[in-house]
């Protein structure tokens, strides 16, 4: 999205404008360092949002990027005598590298995700500060960096260390909101919801999710240099504290995680809340009632402050609310019809002797099929014959043991999900798994953006051109939730669609639905298939298999049994035995 | 190369230390394993069970077994009213962990405000004492906290394994539904587990007022070490969480005497990140 | 009757998934329940074990009406559920699973009993008792899961696809058993895909289509309607 002068934008220029000249004023220094203090959970809260908040991977490691922050100016100034300035992009640096590769190990593995994620990243902490206290970098005895030279703004050097926090605060806020509105942003969102699918829908999830950390950490790390010359004087206990771990977390929940602004609204409420006010015993009491508004906030509004805000806002201006129209789109008529085409073209996909077996079980025993281009091809078989696991392997989801399949020539072995979804492979889901912290239209329009590597302007065309299709165009500013359950099928396949596949494998889009439901969507189907969209259908609902099909596979045991036209498969002893036993076979 | 009879006293240091964490573990480990909640609070209400032991005792001469009792009673109470709140609002795991931080952060700054941020110590008769093995000493009260965490974790064990309603627990963790439609009243077996739990981290809070020097910010010195021995215990496993205990214990004691007394805590996190890494399915 | 299921209706929030079905076991009677996949079969067994709430109609057993039994009280009203593939609790030994199914009070005192019946039914299962179940094969955890349902002495045992995913000689051993637990006199309600298997030893059956009942009576009778033929084979 191109960036555009807003009375927003303005608006928040101004103000930061306004801030940078408050050390001129003659304001003691003690708010000085109070408002450093807001800028510098500013700039923890939000950076720790940026993978944790946007793509639901709760680190509780920040203490670590932190620390490495601290040191690395800390160490550069005092023992290297780096003028301090320039000590903050390299502890940026340290601290980024550790992140990604922290990130590089970790993300790798599937299963290390929610608790267990927040555990390793805390371990992190504790072991990098375990070994920066028992080496010369602190040595046990902390380090001071009351000598360390520094340019001196407004006439000191606390004038100095505001701007620093400022524009620390100013760049993470900056940072977040670029992601946010990226389609990186869109991308991390979708990982949060739910990560197998957004990588089926083309998202590069392990090189997003390690940009994310990078940039988190890195941040981190820049805002740990400042606040050593800050405290002027860093010790391991301080630097890897609990509350530099939690706070961050704390104050992006409490503002709302989801939101680019969540953390820095959570970081002044809870730093005014901590030292504002509080001087002496009191001071624990605080620090408890901040405590206990977060297990209200956590109960009641699990999304945070920020939504409920937004909701005045509109309330209150209701100028301000976005614009929420869908262009009106045409939808054409079909192009010439695909089924002539099946008959002499090479197969688009081919599966040679697939094999997939999951720990012992084969649940495909080498399975050999073709799909020619424009055919609609019906996939059916008993309960757990291996139609599911047959998609998931196509769809790149599940990796192969042996055989292969060819997706136009390409082999598509060995290829993470997210490429085989922009070779031109989409799939819907038999239980619709939508984002469901993404509108309507974004889910759409991530499909479209990432499946069919399209700009944002086209995806969200494609996304309302599809949705029109499907007629959902009403619903577009819905969230998934709001939908009933023949929406959300349809819903599954406008993001199936939107993705400009060449193949598009249905995974039982009709169960569920009543019998005008199903003809419409068979009347929808046939209309995919004449604009030249091959589609693969896994259904169970055998009047629907025998009216659409051209050819139809049965699966059985993991082994395919036959194939060919509807009658003449549906007719096949072998068939019939499957579904009626063997007495009925005749 | 430190003397053999350093690295026995060493390893029997380890043993009873690992006992302490063992107790702290094992309430952590039973609600984590088998209610899917993640309880941060834990630490704080062991330390908070320490601090009325040690004011019971100070201030009104109650013995640490009266005042263990009415501990027991009373943090029972406090977990079902827990896991009350956590049921009222359909808490998720996540969640859990925040609303459990939040918990120890009021109960540390609740003590801060009442007893100060002073360290205090429990002077008891017995706190000095020890039997001398040879030229080692074993303190009485840290063998009894490791005799008692034994007790606790083995009885525990059984209890999941050879009862009714330990089965039964054991079968709602694995799939309730199913273990609902065998008769099981999952909600009023998880309220029982939940007090259970609390009232485990109050046992372990009376021998840490007897062994170890209070101060509200502890809580937090046992976050890392304590998550580390739950993991490589095992979820759910009580005797699996106190052996984890000791071998956190010996190794970090090991440490010590080997190495340098500050490069300990690595040892354990050292052991947790691998085995994260390497055997995530052992979680 | 010894269930009576009334024109209940269940859904998941969109379009119900069963609606207006109606099925009856009588004593010492196997009634199948077939159609296609998706169809609500699974639906309803859940139903009548408690898993599911019906939101209209009503289910009585014995005389009692369900739907004024707590979910975890339905199997003391003598009710067992066989689930859709198996369920054990897989990190716990065969005889930890067998206990869960007699964990009712009036299971307990017929415990012994219990154990020696599921033997001499798998005798398998006496081998490896002290085995996780989660490492059996899938003909070996299906004979837990239907001794799990016996330990409870039920009147009624619901059995959910019994032969889902099982080779087709093991099929054939578990219909044999079914059989003979029937003819000790239990009622049994038996949804299955398999259409073959279900019917040779039903004593009545329903076809369920899309939600509904579209067809009941005599399994022979049934066969030899095409609306069978249709149903899983759209011709």
């Amino acid at each position: 999205m191109s960036v555009k002068a807003s009375p927003g934008m303005g608006a928040a220029l101004l103000a930061v404008v306004a801030l940078a000249a408050v050390p001129a004023t003659n304001i003691p220094p003690y708010y000085l360092a109070f408002l450093y203090l807001i800028f510098f959970w500013i700039a923890m809260a939000t950076s720790w949002n940026i993978l944790s908040g946007y793509a639901g991977y709760w680190s509780f490691g920040h203490a670590a990027f932190f620390g490495t922050g601290v040191y690395t100016s800390a160490t550069l100034a005092t023992k290297f005598g780096v003028p301090f300035l320039l000590t903050l992009p390299v502890a940026a640096c340290v601290a980024a590298l550790l992140g990604s590769a922290i990130g590089f190990v970790v993300f790798r593995l599937q299963r290390l995700r929610g608790e267990l994620f927040a555990l390793i990243t805390i371990s992190m902490t504790f072991v990098v500060a375990t070994i920066i206290s028992n080496t010369p970098i602190d040595g046990g005895s902390g380090v001071y960096l009351i000598s360390v030279p520094l340019p001196e703004a407004f006439g000191s050097q606390n004038g100095t260390i505001y701007l620093l926090g400022l524009f620390m605060a100013t760049l993470t806020i900056g940072t977040a909101w670029w992601v946010f509105r990226s389609k990186m942003g869109l991308g991390l969102f979708a990982i949060h919801d739910d990560e197998d699918v957004a990588e089926v829908k083309g998202v590069p999830t392990f090189r997003y999710k390690i940009a994310a950390f990078a940039l988190s950490s890195g941040i981190a790390g820049a805002a740990g240099g400042v606040y050593s010359i800050y405290v002027s004087y860093v010790t391991v206990g301080e630097t890897f504290e609990v509350t530099v771990i939690m706070y961050p977390v704390v104050m992006s929940i409490f503002g709302g995680s989801r939101h680019w602004l969540g953390p820095a609204f959570g970081a002044v409420i809870v730093t005014t809340a901590l030292y504002g006010f509080a001087a002496g015993p009191q001071a624990s009491l605080v620090r408890g009632g901040v405590a206990l508004g977060l297990i209200v906030v956590v109960l009641l509004l699990p999304d945070g402050v920020m939504p409920s805000l937004q909701r005045w806002w509109r309330i209150l201006l209701p100028g301000l609310a976005p614009r929420q129209v869908l262009p009106e789109l045409l939808v054409p008529t079909p192009r010439a019809t695909g089924a002539v085409l099946a008959q002499i073209a090479p197969p688009l996909l081919q599966c040679r002797d697939v094999t997939k077996t999951f720990g012992g079980v084969r649940a495909l025993k080498g399975i050999t099929l073709d799909v020619r281009p424009g055919e609609i091809l019906g996939l059916v078989g008993p309960n757990g014959s291996g139609k599911s696991t047959l998609i998931n392997v196509i769809t790149g989801h599940f990796q192969l043991n042996a055989g292969s399949v060819t997706f136009d020539g390409t082999s598509i072995e060995g290829m993470p999900a997210h490429r085989v979804a922009r070779l031109g492979i989409a799939r819907s889901y038999q239980i619709p798994r939508p984002f469901n912290r993404l509108t309507v239209l974004g889910n759409v329009a991530l499909a479209a953006s990432f499946g069919g590597g399209v700009g944002e302007a086209e995806a969200e065309r494609l996304a309302s051109y599809w949705l029109t299709y499907t007629g959902l165009a009403k619903k577009a500013f819905d969230y998934p939730v709001q939908l009933n359950l023949h929406e959300r099928k349809f819903l599954e396949l406008a993001r199936g669609l939107a993705a400009r596949p060449r193949i598009l494998l249905l995974d039982e889009v009709l169960s569920g639905l009543n019998n005008t439901e199903i003809d419409e969507a068979l009347g929808l189907m046939r209309d995919i298939r004449d604009r030249g969209t091959t589609i693969i259908f896994v259904e169970h609902l055998m009047r629907a298999v025998v009216a659409l099909s051209d050819r139809v596979a049965v699966l059985n045991n993991g082994a395919l049994i036959a194939v060919g036209t509807p009658e003449e498969t549906m007719r096949n002893p072998e068939v019939v035995s499957v579904y009626l036993g063997k007495a009925h076979a005749s | 190369m430190p003397s053999l009879s350093l690295l026995e006293q060493s390893l029997i240091t380890g043993v009873l230390t690992g006992g302490l964490y063992g107790l702290l573990a094992l309430g952590l480990s039973m609600s984590w394993g088998l209610l899917r909640l993640v309880n941060l609070g834990h630490f704080a209400i062991a330390l908070l069970g320490a601090y009325i032991t040690w004011w019971l005792g100070t201030a009104y001469g109650v013995a640490p077994w009266l005042a263990g009792a009415i501990i027991v009673v009373a943090f029972f109470i406090y977990g079902v009213a827990l896991h009350w709140v956590f049921m009222r609002f359909a808490v998720t795991e996540m969640a859990s962990m925040l609303i459990t931080f939040a918990l120890a952060v009021i109960v540390e700054s609740t003590l801060q405000f009442i007893w100060t941020a002073d360290f205090r110590r429990y002077e008891t008769p017995w706190g000095s004492e020890s039997w001398i093995v040879g030229s080692l000493y074993v303190p009485k009260l840290n063998l009894m906290a490791f005799l008692v965490a034994c007790l606790l974790a083995g009885g525990t064990w059984a209890w999941l394994r050879y009862t009714y309603v330990g089965r039964a627990l054991r079968a709602c963790a694995e799939d309730a539904p199913i273990a609902i439609a065998y008769g099981i009243n999952h909600r009023r077996l998880s309220f029982i587990l939940s007090g259970l739990c609390a009232a485990y981290a109050g046992v372990a809070g009376v021998f840490i007022a007897l062994v170890a020097t209070l101060a509200p910010s502890q809580i937090w010195s046992w976050v890392g070490v304590v998550f580390a021995v739950v993991i490589i215990g095992r979820l759910g496993n009580p005797v699996g969480a106190l052996a984890g205990g000791i071998l956190i214990g010996v190794c970090e004691a090991l440490t010590m005497a080997v190495i340098n007394p500050s490069w300990a805590a690595l040892v354990s996190f050292s052991v947790l990140i691998a085995l994260l890494l390497f055997k995530p399915r052992w979680v | 009757m010894l269930l009576e299921v009334r024109d209940i209706a269940v859904g998941y929030g969109g379009a119900p998934a069963i609606s207006d079905v109606s099925v009856d076991v009588g004593e010492a009677e196997i009634v199948s329940v077939i159609g296609p996949n998706g169809a609500g079969k699974s639906t309803l067994i859940n139903a009548i074990a408690g898993l599911l709430r019906w939101q209209s109609g009503a289910i009585h057993f014995g005389g009692v009406d369900l739907s004024a039994v707590a979910p975890h009280k339905v199997c003391s009203e003598g009710i067992a559920l066989v689930p859709e593939g198996r369920r054990l609790f897989p990190g716990m030994s065969v005889e930890d699973n067998l206990d869960i199914g007699c964990y009712r009070r009036e299971a307990r005192r017929l415990r012994a009993r219990g154990f020696e019946r599921a033997y001499t039914l798998f005798p398998v299962l006496a081998e490896r008792r002290q085995q996780l179940a989660g490492t059996l094969s899938g003909g070996q955890q299906q004979m837990v899961a239907i001794a799990r349902a016996l330990m409870s002495q039920p009147r009624l045992l619901l059995l959910d696809e019994p032969s889902l995913g099982l080779a087709p000689s093991i099929v054939g051993e578990m219909f044999r058993v079914i059989q003979m637990i029937q003819q000790e006199g239990m009622a049994i309600l038996l949804v299955e895909q398999n259409v073959g298997q279900a019917m040779e030893i039903a004593d009545r059956a329903y076809v369920l289509e899309e939600g509904h009942i579209v067809a009941t009576g005599k399994p022979q009778v049934l066969l030899a309607q095409s609306r069978i033929r249709e149903a899983y084979l759209g011709l």
